[in-house]
């Protein structure tokens, strides 16, 4: 295997046409997804007859109709509002509880830290489904007798358990960034007199900038992209569980369902092209060290 | 390590523990009742008085609904009963009034159950909740719907107005948990151009199927000669899927049944299981069915096929009727359309499904839906533990409101299900009253006009009012799927069988051990089904 700059560029064309090969399906049904969300029926059959123009369905989403004639029209904004809450909550509990956690597992030697690293290996292990009968039980222990409060709970509930579900392997991720920062930034820092959170704060976390970037980057799109929890927990629709609850195929309109599909699309597009360098940079600087 | 050994089992213990506290509910009697009378506006005034003399503002109920979109109705109803509750309380001077604060509605209706069944123990689902028949007795036996007997009582009146039949598919252990919201017929269509073009005479086809003189073994010749002629391209088209009961009517049709009521047991009714995969496999094998129907398309294959004309016989439901005029299923010249009424009325001819064989009779299967009430109906209101029976009968009262005539007959008519009561069966037919509905010159809320406004457009007409009234005949020929919990499992088994006979995989006969063979392989499948009869020897089809 030679190194990348090394590579001899003459054969780059090659390797490109089987990247694109390999991900033409992928490539191909996304197309087809966004095709028929501006078309009169689903072109699901790569036959350009099936493909007729027109911006309906756009707009019967953005109104919340979700059937050419009849339905209840629902709120989209409302609920795209939901998802982002969902989503930017666990990215915010998640790259927290990481780049504290990731940074006391690096630097800091404490009784248990080996056990704990384990232990948060093995929990990644667990998958969401194996664990909703027991996170359910909790939930309804602990689910408040005011019924004032009853959204803002299944908010912080879905949130809290899929972000705990997600933390396990971002405190690895952000252990492995934190290892990669050399000690003698935090000496200078500790012999200046400063404590341990203010490096941390201070010295650790601006160098580690892409590794937060993509933790929180991860963590977003987990929660932006969760169904199980958030249709055990939520009490408000999301943007998943919309497009699955339309998505009974013989009553749908399903090119308004790709156009929802779509729409539902867009965040994780837009982040992943405008942070794609910074992703880069968090990628090399994770395995470096 | 032991003491890691009894922190796991002190916490297990505490987890069952635990887990039976959940649920456990709290025995409060309500301080204030009321008693109905039958006298909808003096019990409507009596409930409102007693809100008023409490301190109750606002009322806050939530309606759930499912299934098809132009089935809006389901929750609409609930919305426009809680206008007129309002103005009768307004009318009195009673300052109270019913807010719906939540119109949930979704397509898929086993999607919504399951959403209920996991909301209704935290006390977030809707306190009405309008789903399929089939469903009511889990939510009865789970306590998670209102036992509405002794109110009815009251209302006796209004509840002999309802078809019989569907009453009782609104009963569990002989209490009444609901009221009828629809159902409909599933007709057998047959193309009138098709037949033309074979010599096939449609002229009192009608009687015939009803006498039982024409049967499948008629279906098949005259698909045949479709087929053979080069009039259409398939002989039938049948939907698929399977909890649905299109297929299952087979099974009434060859004079088998689904369910034993002496034992509450479901049936595998072998000899009519196998004629029906006999009559799938022959019409599969001749090419007059597509033997991989069962994942065809429902948009760009199953109704483009029927519209289009490219088959002569299509088993369906009522409600296809007006489906083909509102989707964009017709594609013939260009960019796809939806039929214009005229079109559905020249097209398509519709009869009962016919009987399997000489000796048997046609059959129809409905799956009414039913307006289920909350078993914490208003909880989110004010003083619910004292107050507890006044919501209640509250929710009852907007339920008798929500089955008033001319909302069933708008459902009907929007939807192309059939009415529920004989009141709205009458109302569909008076002319009248149609047009009125097409130019929504009715005494209905704004919110609820707005949101129909563009279904009546494309729905209301008096061709389809005719085709609801010319079919209302076929609830007298009607079946109802079990409803017990563990239908959909077997459903799911006979839907495999279809597919497996269809595409050639299995014969009939091996088509039925394969059914039965799966029941046993599943324990608790197998304590819920008995396999009744035996294959029948020398069977034939068709029969001459």
């Amino acid at each position: 295997m030679r190194d990348v700059e090394a590579r001899p560029k003459r054969y780059e064309w090659l390797i490109l046409l089987a990247l694109l090969l390999a991900s033409l399906p992928l490539l191909v049904g996304f197309s087809l997804l966004m095709l028929s969300s501006f078309s009169t029926e689903m072109v699901t059959n790569l036959d350009p007859g099936s493909f007729h123009f027109t911006l309906e369905n756009w707009i019967n989403l953005f109104q919340g109709k979700i059937a050419t004639t009849g339905g209840i029209r629902v709120n989209i904004w409302r609920i795209t509002l939901n998802t982002l809450i969902v989503a930017l909550g666990v990215a915010g509990v998640v790259t927290l509880t990481s780049t504290m956690a990731g940074y006391s597992l690096s630097r800091i030697d404490f009784k248990g830290r080996k056990t704990m690293m384990v232990l948060l290996l093995v929990l990644h292990a667990f998958p969401g489904v194996a664990l909703i009968v027991g996170v359910y039980l909790l939930y309804r222990l602990t689910f408040p007798e005011s019924t004032g409060f009853v959204g803002l709970y299944s908010f912080l509930y879905v949130i809290l358990a899929r972000a705990a579900l997600e933390i396990p392997m971002s405190i690895w991720l952000m252990k492995g960034f934190f290892d990669t920062v050399p000690w003698e930034f935090e000496w200078s820092g500790i012999i200046d007199g400063a404590s341990r959170i203010t490096v941390w704060r201070k010295i650790m976390l601006p160098l580690i900038k892409p590794g937060i970037l993509s933790v929180a980057l991860f963590a977003f799109l987990a929660g932006w992209q969760d169904i199980i929890y958030v249709r055990t927990f939520l009490i408000y629709q999301t943007l998943a569980t919309f497009i699955e609850a339309n998505i009974e195929a013989e009553y749908s309109h399903m090119p308004l369902i790709a156009a929802a599909g779509t729409f539902y699309l867009l965040p994780t597009i837009i982040f992943f092209l405008t942070a794609q360098k910074l992703l880069l940079q968090g990628y090399s600087g994770g395995i470096k060290g | 390590m032991r003491a890691a050994a009894l922190w796991l089992v002190a916490l297990v213990v505490f987890g069952v523990i635990a887990s039976g506290c959940i649920g456990g509910e709290e025995t409060k009697t309500s301080s204030a009742e009321v008693q109905l009378t039958g006298d909808f506006t003096k019990d409507a005034v009596e409930i409102g008085k007693i809100l008023e003399q409490n301190g109750v503002k606002e009322v806050k109920f939530s309606a759930w609904g499912s299934g098809d979109p132009n089935s809006v109705m389901r929750v609409y109803g609930i919305v426009e009963a809680a206008r007129r509750i309002n103005k009768i309380w307004a009318d009195n001077g009673i300052n109270v009034k019913i807010v719906i604060t939540d119109t949930h509605y979704v397509a898929s209706f086993q999607d919504a159950y399951k959403e209920y069944l996991s909301k209704q123990p935290l006390g977030q689902a809707g306190d009405f909740f309008v789903n399929s028949y089939a469903f009511l007795p889990t939510l009865a036996d789970e306590g998670y719907i209102l036992d509405i007997t002794d109110y009815a009582k009251a209302y006796q009146s209004v509840i002999d107005d309802f078809y019989p039949s569907l009453i009782e598919a609104s009963k569990y252990n002989g209490k009444l948990y609901g009221l009828p919201q629809d159902t409909e017929a599933r007709p057998l269509y047959i193309r009138k151009d098709v037949a033309a073009k074979i010599g096939f005479d449609l002229n009192g086809l009608d009687e015939k199927v009803k006498n039982g003189e024409f049967t499948w073994s008629d279906i098949y010749y005259w698909a045949k000669k479709a087929k053979d002629e080069g009039a259409a391209e398939w002989g039938l088209i049948h939907r698929k899927g399977s909890a649905h009961p299109d297929l299952i009517q087979f099974i009434f049709a060859f004079g088998g049944r689904l369910y034993d009521p002496n034992t509450g047991k479901l049936v595998v009714d072998v000899p009519a299981v196998y004629k029906w995969l006999y009559v799938e496999w022959k019409f599969a094998r001749d090419g007059l069915l597509p033997e991989d129907i069962m994942s065809w398309d429902w948009a760009k294959q199953i109704h483009p096929t029927v519209v289009e004309g490219r088959t002569l016989f299509d088993i369906g439901g009522t409600w296809y009727w007006t489906e083909w005029q509102t989707k964009q299923y017709y594609a013939k010249g260009g960019t796809p359309r939806g039929l214009k009424p005229e079109e559905v009325k020249e097209w398509f001819y519709y009869t009962l499904f016919p009987a399997g064989e000489k000796g048997e009779k046609p059959v129809t299967l409905s799956q009414p839906f039913v307006w289920m009430i909350n078993s914490k109906a208003g909880q989110l209101n004010p003083k619910y533990d004292e107050l507890k029976d006044v919501y209640h009968k509250l929710a009852f009262l907007m339920l008798i409101k929500a089955s008033d005539p001319d909302i069933n007959a708008i459902h009907s008519v929007i939807s192309a299900h059939l009415p529920v009561r004989k009141a709205a069966a009458e109302l569909i037919k008076d002319e009248k009253w149609l047009n009125d509905l097409k130019s929504l010159n009715l005494d209905l809320s704004d919110e609820v006009k707005n949101n129909i406004r563009d279904i009546v457009q494309a729905t209301v007409n008096p061709i389809n009012a005719q085709f609801l009234a010319d079919v209302s005949y076929m609830l007298e020929y009607t079946h109802l799927a079990p409803a017990h919990p563990k239908y959909p499992a077997l459903a799911d088994i006979f839907k495999e069988a279809v597919d497996k006979v269809l595409r050639g995989e299995m014969k009939p006969d091996e088509a039925v051990n394969y059914i039965i063979q799966k029941v046993n392989a599943d324990p608790e499948l197998k304590d819920a089904v008995e396999i009744q009869g035996e294959i029948p020897k020398d069977w034939k089809f068709p029969q001459g």
